[in-house]
């Protein structure tokens, strides 16, 4: 496939900053609920962009991206998060140095990693478990639990957006009185 | 498609791939990959946390289990502990230095200042401020010769606090206000119990009392009283933080204010002077607002020198 070196990079470059963007996401955006869609779309924009050309520093260029994404969002809105606007311009991204919180030690991966299998549901946990840490096959550990494959196979694809999820640095949500809402509104008679 | 939708899909073509794809799976995975950058990014996404997974199997070996998250929070924590003693210093300090009667204060742009009279009172300057303080046994007078001031007046009904601005004597019934200057215009905003406002050397037979929530505006000899939701008065304060709250104000009347604390000053030419704006902002902060109109109403934006120029 002509993708895979892109395909590659991108789960080597970009995917390892995700608790940083997740984290940059949510101090920047209201609406908890969209986070997982802008993610998405500079995740896509990111790899578009690297299709035509790689870009040299990775960080600096998923945060911009990131950016003109939310500005082009809060346009097409009559409200508008003002905090956002100012917080991303404060942060400073435009150093390429590789984050202490991007690249962790295997011995940090593997203690996220436990967590993130801990928090698991039962079950899926214990397919889990049996695929990854004792390496057995779908059609082995449906064999040792007595389950049908469709179930593990329905288990696996549960288990692995499960710990995505726990892996993606979001932190616990705050209460809406903690949080600040200020609003940039845009009057809908001037235009 | 949302995120959630196209993750739902990746993870059941990951969960096919981890059994084993046949051609034909495989032939229509590659048609739904090549469908949507979206598709691949949320697919590449989740198939790195399922190889990160294989790490796991270093559990086989038994491994000392440790909570990861708690620590971190508790460093943080002590982060902020740590700055909220060092601002409590800060504001320690500066409050130790205003004891004195008879005082002098000045801010100059940009600038805040903290001060607490021998009586107890505490004023907080805001930025381009003047004024003069003097306690003795008869009373308390406080001469803002320009800028902004608030108040936490220690009441005492044998010394009256009054503040002189211009024309206006604002005498406190015991009560937290401000009053802002700019030659002959006054505004006294009242946050908590009374005050009353009156025209120096013209006694009048009712003066004006303003209670909490209240705000008076005088230019000249005209003055209005009107009364303001709470929220109002705490965004018409809230440069006590350092930040400016509007709430559809014009353009013109928000580059007014941000020129009040900063030395680079905001124009605003022509209709864009009309344009409504609401949100906070750090007050020493205009290159993030200036910024923001250009990305946020496409407005040009053409800095020169100390000027900064705002046109559609």
């Amino acid at each position: 496939m002509a993708e895979q070196p892109i395909d590659d990079w991108f789960m080597r470059e970009v995917l390892p900053l995700e608790p940083m963007l997740t984290r940059f996401l949510q101090r920047n955006w209201r609406n908890e609920a969209e986070i997982s869609d802008l993610r998405q779309e500079a995740y896509a924009r990111v790899y578009e962009a690297a299709l035509r050309e790689r870009p040299q520093m990775v960080k600096p260029f998923l945060f911009q991206i990131t950016r003109n994404l939310m500005i082009d969002r809060l346009r097409r809105q009559s409200v508008v998060s003002l905090e956002s606007v100012a917080d991303f311009d404060c942060m400073n991204v435009s150093d390429d140095r590789p984050s202490s919180e991007a690249y962790v030690s295997a011995r940090q991966e593997l203690r996220l990693l436990q967590a993130a299998l801990d928090d698991l549901p039962p079950r899926c946990r214990q397919v889990v478990v049996m695929r990854k840490v004792e390496g057995h096959s779908q059609k082995d550990v449906a064999k040792a639990m007595g389950i049908t494959v469709e179930t593990v196979e329905n288990q696996v694809a549960k288990g692995m957006r499960l710990l995505a999820q726990a892996l993606d640095g979001r932190r616990a949500q705050v209460t809406g009185q903690a949080r600040r809402y200020n609003f940039f509104k845009r009057s809908r008679h001037v235009r | 498609m949302s995120a959630e939708q196209d993750e739902a899909t990746a993870a059941e073509w990951l969960a096919r791939q981890d059994r084993g794809l046949t051609v034909e799976e495989q032939g229509a995975l590659d048609t739904w990959l090549s469908q949507s950058s979206l598709n691949r990014v949320a697919y590449l996404r989740l198939k790195a946390v399922w190889q990160r997974a294989d790490r796991l199997a270093a559990l086989k070996s038994p491994l000392p289990s440790q909570p990861p998250a708690r620590l971190r929070n508790r460093t943080v924590i002590a982060a902020i502990a740590a700055c909220l003693l060092l601002l409590a210093g800060a504001g320690w300090f500066t409050l130790q230095h205003g004891l004195a009667a008879g005082q002098d204060y000045a801010t100059g742009i940009g600038e805040r200042q903290a001060v607490r009279l021998a009586d107890g009172t505490q004023i907080e300057l805001n930025t381009n401020t003047k004024l003069h303080a003097e306690v003795t046994k008869a009373g308390r007078i406080v001469t803002l010769e320009s800028g902004e001031a608030y108040f936490d007046v220690v009441h005492d009904a044998q010394r009256p606090f009054t503040v002189n601005a211009g024309s206006k004597r604002i005498t406190d019934l015991g009560t937290k206000f401000s009053v802002f200057r700019n030659g002959d215009d006054v505004r006294v905003v009242v946050k908590e119990g009374r005050v009353q406002v009156e025209q120096v050397g013209q006694p009048v037979a009712s003066p004006l009392v303003a209670e909490q929530g209240r705000e008076v505006i005088s230019k000249g000899s005209e003055t209005l009283l009107s009364s303001k939701p709470d929220h109002e008065i705490n965004n018409d304060l809230s440069w006590r933080q350092g930040m400016l709250i509007f709430n559809q104000e014009t353009l013109a009347e928000v580059a007014e204010q941000f020129n009040r604390y900063n030395h680079r000053h905001i124009e605003v030419a022509g209709n864009a002077r009309g344009i409504r704006i609401g949100g906070s902002f750090k007050a020493d902060n205009v290159d993030v607002f200036v910024t923001l109109l250009h990305r946020g109403f496409g407005l040009s934006v053409d800095q020169q020198g100390d000027r900064i120029l705002v046109s559609r």
